[in-house]
């Protein structure tokens, strides 16, 4: 299973770097490319020496990734990636934190989600956050973050 | 001791008062990520339109000295370096904040920066042209050099495996020359519009360091035992004090090597901190304790990058050069008012160079009374539970990486970096390489090109880069790095082997 | 719960689809600089905005962002490519920077992908050598390169910009072939170079050279614009030592927007914003600062950037 993993994970990395020495070895202008080369080189050089340790079973640096940690991850991980690839800037960014912010916490948090208090005390928490951001950011450092609903 | 004569200068009511906040504004911008030094003072610039030339600078000397320092407090805190020159203050860091010591790490870390930055400050006051002629020595060939040397720190950073530290170290070379090719403009690697501008430094620090964090709280999941620290262990100034003053090494390696490479123009700041905690690490009793949460990596990281403010400043105050990107922008603090650095600023503004000084020597002071003041507690973030620990890390990842330069598409590399880089660290691949890759790469090509051209016009490569005393004394640094990195490596080897045979 | 909210979300998101635009500006608007924070054009931007948010300016503030890399072509291209069309993204030109990296190519801009809105400023490049450089005027620069053909090392702020333009024509004009060392980091590194003595001289912005100058560290050879600049009374120009150099690489700075703006907020632009330019608050720092400003109207830079582009092709076709 471990073994497998490390297969997998140092064959990725053997494969950008084949791809990053293909892209530097065929692209024009050469001068602009030197540099890329060389790294490149060195890249794959050490990349398929990780692969080849994976395969025979020698990587010992590392645990990867067990199951469960897997499965509680993956829901945080889609909240994540919406809010990041999508919402932020669909939704607004103060709109689209708070959501994402209440989301995680009630997937999170370890109480209950049958007490209304707890469901409370979650919105309190990021009505606050969303708040503090909000000064700090828009009001403080007048930064100008894509605003769609509300505020 | 022109300098003297002006500190009554710096403790006028409203010079004061601006220095105070600047000192306190700064530690809030620069603790802020996404801010660093350099956009914190840029920010400042607007306001000193309306004060006096002293005041405009005391204020963005205030701020830029406590920015750096601010740079600590969510480093420790929340593992999101403030700028490339909290990297190392990571490492060791935010392993003690885990550890229920984020208290003294913060304490530490505002003490050790003052001990640097008072040291910093005070040889731009007295050694200001030896070390103008300094700064200048470095050509191309040097800093190319110097980019080497700061490749061979990669081996000896990554504590777990030296192969999978290098193929880190090779990543984020490789990630650096995506974008534009700063010299002759040819695109190289666009696969997606938003690298159209390249990787923008600050937006991967942010999401190789803290998003990890995020992804490794997600994957424990929902536990009762939610809280990161059950305990924040109080700690007493005093003690901090007493723990500094117990390790004089790291402090001293920390100050002076912060000091010498933060002189350099266009390298330092980025890489002082991580030169001087590897130093430091080569040279400490108890180096297997690095990267576990030793006080000593956070005293070096942080005394070297606040040493390093004040000689950033020596190319631009003796030569109108600036040697950083922070010098640039307070530059322009000084020529809004009509204030050319050079031998016209001290020899006819001495008030606003003097004042301008010692309010950086008093600004980190008050920084470290602040600091320390704010360690009791922001340290209790640590206590935070830690499903709001990750939203609150993941929320200010977003914000700061968009706050770089109003770009979704930072947020996007952000991102992505971020959880490529989880799924690379639990197969044992660390940040710290690929980071230091990533700083590096940019110099050493363009210095490595720019300096081809020149020797190619005159002596030739091979002569160019060398030959030169700066030129073979980093090349023997270079080798020494190596040899002793090697060194080191088979040593632990055969220990653990022994130790495996014995078990 | 949570569909709930999704759902109002859309709702809501429906109600502020038409709440837009009534009244120009209705909010802050942002200006992108393609050179870092601290450089020239980044420092003249912050000045001459600094009374956008008064009552008879634009009565919005304007925030400046930046976005260096590759001598400006970041930036540009993310302006060309990525910038709303909205007249709350502006971004600051450098002629003959831009004009030349398009007609080079490799980068999806050209003088058709922006509105010019005005200029602010007009920074001629000057041929700078280190203070105890052998070297007092042009001719010796001149005779040094006849004399060894491309060994004489000379900087500036990277391929295709004004710094280049400049050393493109200098050598042309003279008949010489030196060796341009292009800098990264902008012409403050290009300066660094000539201080330190990496090379034997440079081409730099004429507001830099000058301050190096006053500091003692560089001397001043020729200015490559058709008179005298005021800063420099006493340095003749390129002309005037027989060198057949022009004003192709003044640096001319300027606001845009990009193409698709909006008719009436481009107009409304080109009205105020030459008048925020000429606010003697905005002139006192720009003169303190050794800033030489040149204010021009949007249909005079029009006719600037044709003129330019006409030059640069003749000038570059040989490239």
């Amino acid at each position: 299973m471990n073994r497998s993993q490390h297969i997998l994970g140092s064959g990725l990395v053997f494969a950008v770097g084949i791809w990053v020495a293909w892209v530097s070895y065929t692209q024009a202008p050469a001068e602009a490319f030197l540099f890329p080369r060389l790294i490149a080189s060195v890249f794959v050089v050490l990349a398929g020496w990780t692969f080849g340790k994976a395969v025979l079973g020698l990587s010992k640096v590392g645990s990867g990734i067990s199951r469960s940690m897997f499965i509680s991850m993956v829901p945080g991980l889609v909240v994540m990636a919406v809010y990041v690839f999508w919402a932020a800037k669909a939704l607004g960014f103060y709109t689209a934190t708070a959501i994402a912010f209440f989301i995680l916490l009630s997937l999170y948090d370890p109480a209950p989600h049958s007490e209304g208090k707890t469901w409370a005390k979650r919105a309190l928490i990021t009505a606050i956050f969303v708040a503090v951001m909000y000064g700090l950011f828009a009001k403080l450092l007048s930064v100008y973050t894509p605003r769609e609903i509300l505020f | 001791m022109d300098f003297i004569f002006y500190f009554g200068d710096v403790f006028s009511p409203l010079s004061f008062l601006l220095l105070l906040g600047g000192t306190i504004g700064g530690l809030i911008l620069g603790a802020t990520p996404g801010l660093s030094p350099t956009m914190a003072v840029a920010l400042l610039i607007p306001f000193t339109f309306h004060l006096e030339a002293v005041q405009g600078l005391i204020l963005l000397g205030a701020a830029y000295t406590s920015t750096v320092a601010g740079g600590a407090v969510s480093a420790i805190l929340l593992k999101i370096p403030g700028a490339p020159a909290n990297i190392a203050t990571t490492l060791d860091g935010h392993k003690m904040a885990k550890q229920g010591q984020g208290a003294k790490a913060l304490q530490l870390s505002f003490l050790a920066s003052a001990v640097g930055g008072i040291f910093g400050v005070l040889l731009l006051i007295f050694l200001t042209p030896v070390l103008a002629q300094w700064a200048l020595a470095f050509g191309p060939s040097h800093l190319f050099w110097l980019a080497i040397l700061g490749v061979t720190v990669i081996g000896s950073l990554d504590s777990a495996s030296v192969v999978k530290g290098l193929l880190s170290g090779c990543i984020g070379l490789w990630l650096a020359t995506i974008g534009f090719d700063d010299i002759m403009g040819a695109q190289r690697f666009i696969f997606h519009p938003s690298l159209g501008g390249g990787i923008n430094i600050i937006a991967a620090l942010i999401g190789l360091f803290a998003i990890p964090q995020v992804l490794t709280m997600f994957a424990k999941g929902r536990r009762a035992q939610g809280a990161e620290v059950i305990e924040v262990q109080k700690h007493s100034v005093l003690d901090a004090t007493k723990e500094l003053l117990r390790r004089p090494r790291a402090l001293g390696i920390g100050t002076i090597t912060g000091s010498i490479i933060g002189l350099i123009p266009g390298v330092g700041g980025q890489i002082a901190g991580l030169v001087a905690y590897d130093q430091t690490k080569k040279f400490s009793s108890e180096k297997e304790k690095f990267g576990q949460g030793h006080s000593e990596g956070v005293i070096a990281a942080e005394s070297a990058n606040n040493a390093m403010v004040g000689p950033s400043l020596v190319p631009l105050l003796t030569l109108s050069i600036p040697g950083s990107p922070t010098a640039a922008v307070l530059l322009g603090g000084l020529l809004i008012h009509g204030i050319f650095p050079g031998s016209d600023l001290f020899d006819n503004h001495p008030d606003v160079a003097w004042t301008f000084i010692n309010s950086m020597l008093v600004g980190q002071v008050l920084m470290c009374l602040f600091g320390l003041y704010v360690a009791g507690l922001a340290a209790r973030v640590a206590q935070v539970p830690q499903s709001v620990m990750a939203a609150i890390v993941l929320a200010l990842s977003v914000f700061g990486a968009y706050s770089v330069q109003s770009s979704m598409g930072d947020v996007y590399v952000m991102a992505c970096l971020g959880i490529g880089m989880y799924f690379l660290e639990r197969f044992g691949f660390s940040a710290a390489p690929l980071v230091l890759g990533l700083i590096l790469g940019p110099i050493a090509e363009s210095n490595f090109i720019q300096g081809g051209m020149i020797a190619d016009a005159t002596v030739g490569k091979a002569s160019y880069f060398l030959s030169g005393g700066l030129n073979i004394f980093l090349i023997a640094v270079v080798v020494a790095s190596i040899a002793y990195s090697a060194w080191m490596e088979l040593r632990t080897r055969r220990h653990t082997t022994k130790e495996e045979a014995q078990a | 719960m949570k569909k709930l909210i999704a759902s109002a979300a859309i709702a809501l998101m429906g109600l502020a689809g038409t709440a837009i635009g009534e009244e120009y500006p209705e909010r802050p608007i942002l200006m992108m600089v393609s050179y870092g924070a601290g450089g020239a054009t980044d420092f003249q931007a912050r000045i001459v905005t600094m009374t956008a948010g008064n009552e008879d300016a634009l009565g919005m503030p304007i925030a400046i962002i930046n976005k260096p890399g590759a001598g400006g072509r970041v930036g540009w291209n993310w302006f060309a490519t990525q910038a709303d069309p909205d007249g709350y993204t502006l971004a600051a030109y450098n002629v003959p920077h831009f004009i030349a990296q398009s007609i080079k190519g490799g980068v999806s801009y050209s003088a058709d992908s922006f509105e010019p809105i005005a200029n602010w400023g007009a920074d001629p490049a000057v041929f700078v050598v280190a203070a105890d450089s052998p070297f007092n005027s042009m001719a010796d620069v001149v005779a040094h390169a006849k004399e060894n053909p491309g060994k004489l090392t000379f900087s500036g702020a990277g391929l295709f910009v004004g710094h280049h333009i400049a050393a493109l024509q200098i050598e042309k004009a003279a008949g010489v072939k030196m060796a341009y060392i292009p800098t990264k980091g902008g012409g403050a590194a290009a300066m660094k170079a000539v201080i330190a003595g990496e090379v034997m001289g440079g081409v730099n912005n004429l507001s830099d050279a000058f301050r190096a100058q006053e500091a003692g560290n560089v001397k001043i050879l020729g200015v490559a614009d058709l008179q005298r600049s005021d800063f420099l009374p006493d340095v003749p120009t390129m002309q005037e030592q027989g060198l057949d150099v022009d004003n192709s690489s003044v640096n001319f700075r300027g606001v845009m927007v990009p193409k698709g703006t909006p008719q009436e907020v481009i107009d409304e632009l080109a009205a105020t914003v030459p008048e925020m330019f000429a606010n003697p608050r905005v002139a006192k720092k720009m003169q303190a600062g050794g800033s030489p400003m040149h204010i021009m109207t949007r249909d005079e830079v029009k006719e600037m950037w044709a003129a330019r582009e006409q030059t640069l092709k003749e000038l570059l076709a040989g490239l």
